[in-house]
């Protein structure tokens, strides 16, 4: 059997070489239709890396510690206690990279020129340095130091709506953890730019030292506590684990796919949309492949018939017709995935506004802006998922020419030569 | 040659073709015997059945009544697999358009068969080499079929049929697609093989040269043997 399969393969590979025209232009439409999809996915699965690590890293992190109704209704007074203690512990555990502390407050800053209900995150801004994007995004300004008390960073948009710039002041008002309204006073230590309208033009961050001080919590409380992960794909598990473990009561630990359900929405539209896309390209490369592998097929059907008049098991036919179609796949398949990467890594680094045109302000998801940078995500599980989707799709084509085949009739092939 | 082993024995051998519309009556109570070392020839018009029978004969083909017993087994007892094993191991053929694999060259159109049938690549290539050289197509080996005239491409594909040492080799129009000349070598080829190796052989044809070279001439007419001849020539 081993010789016959040598035989086999050996005619199988020959034949595919015969008319070297078609199948080269065989090879192509599969090389093409592997090549695409492996380089949007590339593409995108990186700019959404991209926005799932930078929102989770300038928010509440890849995974969140927040009181159990906070998600409901994220008011003043729903905080988490302990804190301290939580945050020493996660900090011990191996799959986490580092936490941030955070005391969100919603309520309504005033300037002479009028107001604007904003977001004040209270941060460690030491942290902050190291963990988010936010401090590189300031255009104008400084970023905050520990133990800056009453300065702020705000956003672009917001300082433009407030008339204010650095060095100036705004009332800020809200409700304390007791229900009473509550006021003070912030001056602006820096200006940022991230391209997105909601933070640019509500989101405003203090240390989180004044922040607790005008909710009236103590140092060991905080409206969340965010987690950085060193693998946010695969989290599940591990929060079910810290859930067991380190939550108390009040508390609960949530994945950044709930905390910010309008971005995990967006973005599994996007992947359904890129899916879509590629099961589409199947069907187009399958459909042009289809009338090749077939009329290779059936163009041989009598050389077919003199095999099985010479002993040969219509097994043995079947087995090289599928033969030839694995012989495609395995060309063509690696070379797409190699075509993929390749596109993928010549346009790495490149800003997609100047490739494309557009304004960055417009590339948001869930409201958040994304980077305009161009940063593919090399997922070799993802790369070999799809080379292997296409392997099997072009497998499929062998199934008609088999069944044909093992329907012809020895005497009438031989007959009409 | 005739050492009395009957090889295939048919009896009332008849094969109908029925289209739905039609029934074609190709072969009417067929019976024949052919014997180890046989080289035989069937002749007749066109349509009197000669290939029809050299298919039944060759198991490409179930007759629909009669019986066909080839050394000893009868082919309606016989699956399909079972019919292509014997295809395989006892019959060799050599058709009219050679039938070469073109993907593959002399040498390996040639092996083929010995390779279904699991034969040791030394063995093979012993079996091979041996009658490429008794079959003057040394030199040969790795033309491709395209690379040989008509005459090295009947000669490569009479090298297929009988490098296994079949029971019986069935030719059909062996003769039609080369020169008087080219049939004349290759039937000397053939007789040689015949006399030298006592392998059998069953020709179809038209060519009076084929006739020329058989020991026993079997006519065909409308499907039925019209009569049996002996040639005291080349006995």
């Amino acid at each position: 059997m081993r010789s016959n399969l040598l035989l086999i393969s050996k005619i199988g590979w020959r034949s595919i070489w015969r008319n070297k025209r078609r199948t080269l232009i065989s090879l192509f439409s599969i090389v093409i239709g592997t090549g695409i999809p492996i380089f949007f996915v590339c593409i995108a699965w990186g700019f959404y890396a991209g926005l799932i690590d930078d929102v989770a890293r300038l928010m509440s992190g890849h995974i969140t510690y927040e009181h159990v109704e906070y998600r409901n209704s994220p008011s003043n007074d729903l905080w988490v206690d302990d804190i301290q203690k939580i945050d020493q512990t996660l900090n011990n555990n191996s799959e986490i990279l580092t936490t941030k502390q955070i005391v969100n407050l919603q309520g309504v800053a005033h300037t002479a020129k009028g107001s604007v209900g904003i977001s004040l995150m209270g941060v460690e801004p030491e942290k902050e340095i190291t963990i988010s994007f936010l401090p590189e995004n300031i255009i104008e300004g400084k970023y905050l130091s520990k133990g800056d008390e009453r300065w702020v960073v705000v956003g672009q948009k917001l300082a433009k709506n407030l008339n204010i710039d650095i060095g100036k002041k705004f009332v800020f008002t809200t409700n304390n953890v007791d229900g009473e309204l509550t006021e003070e006073l912030f001056r602006v230590k820096g200006v940022f730019k991230t391209g997105s309208k909601e933070i640019d033009g509500h989101f405003v961050q203090s240390d989180i030292g004044i922040a607790r001080k005008v909710a009236g919590l103590s140092n060991d409380d905080v409206s969340q506590l965010g987690i950085i992960v060193k693998n946010p794909d695969n989290h599940e598990n591990f929060i079910k684990d810290l859930q067991k473990s380190v939550a108390k009561n009040s508390g609960v630990f949530l994945s950044w796919q709930k905390i910010m359900p309008d971005v995990a929405t967006t973005i599994r539209m996007d992947r359904t949309a890129i899916s879509s896309f590629m099961i589409m390209l199947v069907v187009i490369v399958l459909f042009t492949m289809f009338s090749t592998i077939l009329m290779s097929a059936l163009e041989r059907k009598r050389e077919f018939a003199s095999l099985l008049a010479l002993g040969a098991q219509q097994i043995e036919l079947k087995i090289q017709i599928f033969l030839e179609t694995i012989f495609f796949g395995l060309i063509a398949c690696p070379l797409g995935a190699l075509l993929g990467i390749s596109l993928a890594k010549w346009v790495e680094g490149y800003d997609m506004m100047d490739m494309f045109g557009g304004k960055a302000e417009d590339m948001t998801v869930g409201g958040f802006g994304m980077d305009t940078i161009i940063t593919p995500l090399f997922s070799l599980p993802l790369i070999l998922q799809i080379s292997i989707f296409f392997f099997f799709a072009v497998q499929l084509l062998s199934i008609l020419p088999i069944y044909l085949i093992s329907r012809i009739s020895i005497t009438d092939e031989l007959r009409s030569a | 040659m005739n050492t009395n082993n009957e090889i295939v024995s048919l009896t009332n051998i008849i094969k109908n073709y029925d289209n739905g519309k039609v029934i074609t009556k190709a072969l009417q109570g067929i019976d024949l015997k052919i014997y180890q070392g046989d080289f035989s020839v069937m002749m007749g018009p066109s349509g009197c059945g000669k290939s029809t029978l050299l298919n039944i004969i060759g198991a490409l083909d179930r007759a629909t009544s009669g019986s066909v017993i080839f050394n000893g087994k009868d082919f309606n007892s016989l699956t399909n697999k079972e019919l292509s094993i014997i295809r395989r191991n006892q019959i060799g053929f050599v058709f009219q358009n050679y039938n070469l694999l073109p993907v593959l060259t002399a040498y390996e159109n040639a092996e083929y068969v010995l390779m279904l049938q699991n034969i040791p690549l030394s063995q093979r290539k012993e079996k091979v080499m041996n009658l490429f050289k008794e079959m003057e197509l040394e030199g040969l080996e790795n033309r491709l079929p395209r690379e040989l005239s008509g005459g090295q491409q009947q000669r490569v594909a009479i090298a297929r049929a009988v490098v296994t040492n079949p029971l019986l080799v069935l030719a059909d129009e062996i003769t039609a697609n080369v020169d008087s000349k080219t049939a004349q070598s290759l039937l000397m080829l053939m007789e040689k093989l015949n006399k030298n190796n006592n392998i059998t052989f069953l020709f179809s044809t038209h060519d009076p040269i084929v006739k020329k070279f058989a020991r026993k001439v079997i006519l065909l007419k409308d499907g039925r043997i019209d009569k049996e001849e002996l040639s005291s020539e080349n006995i």
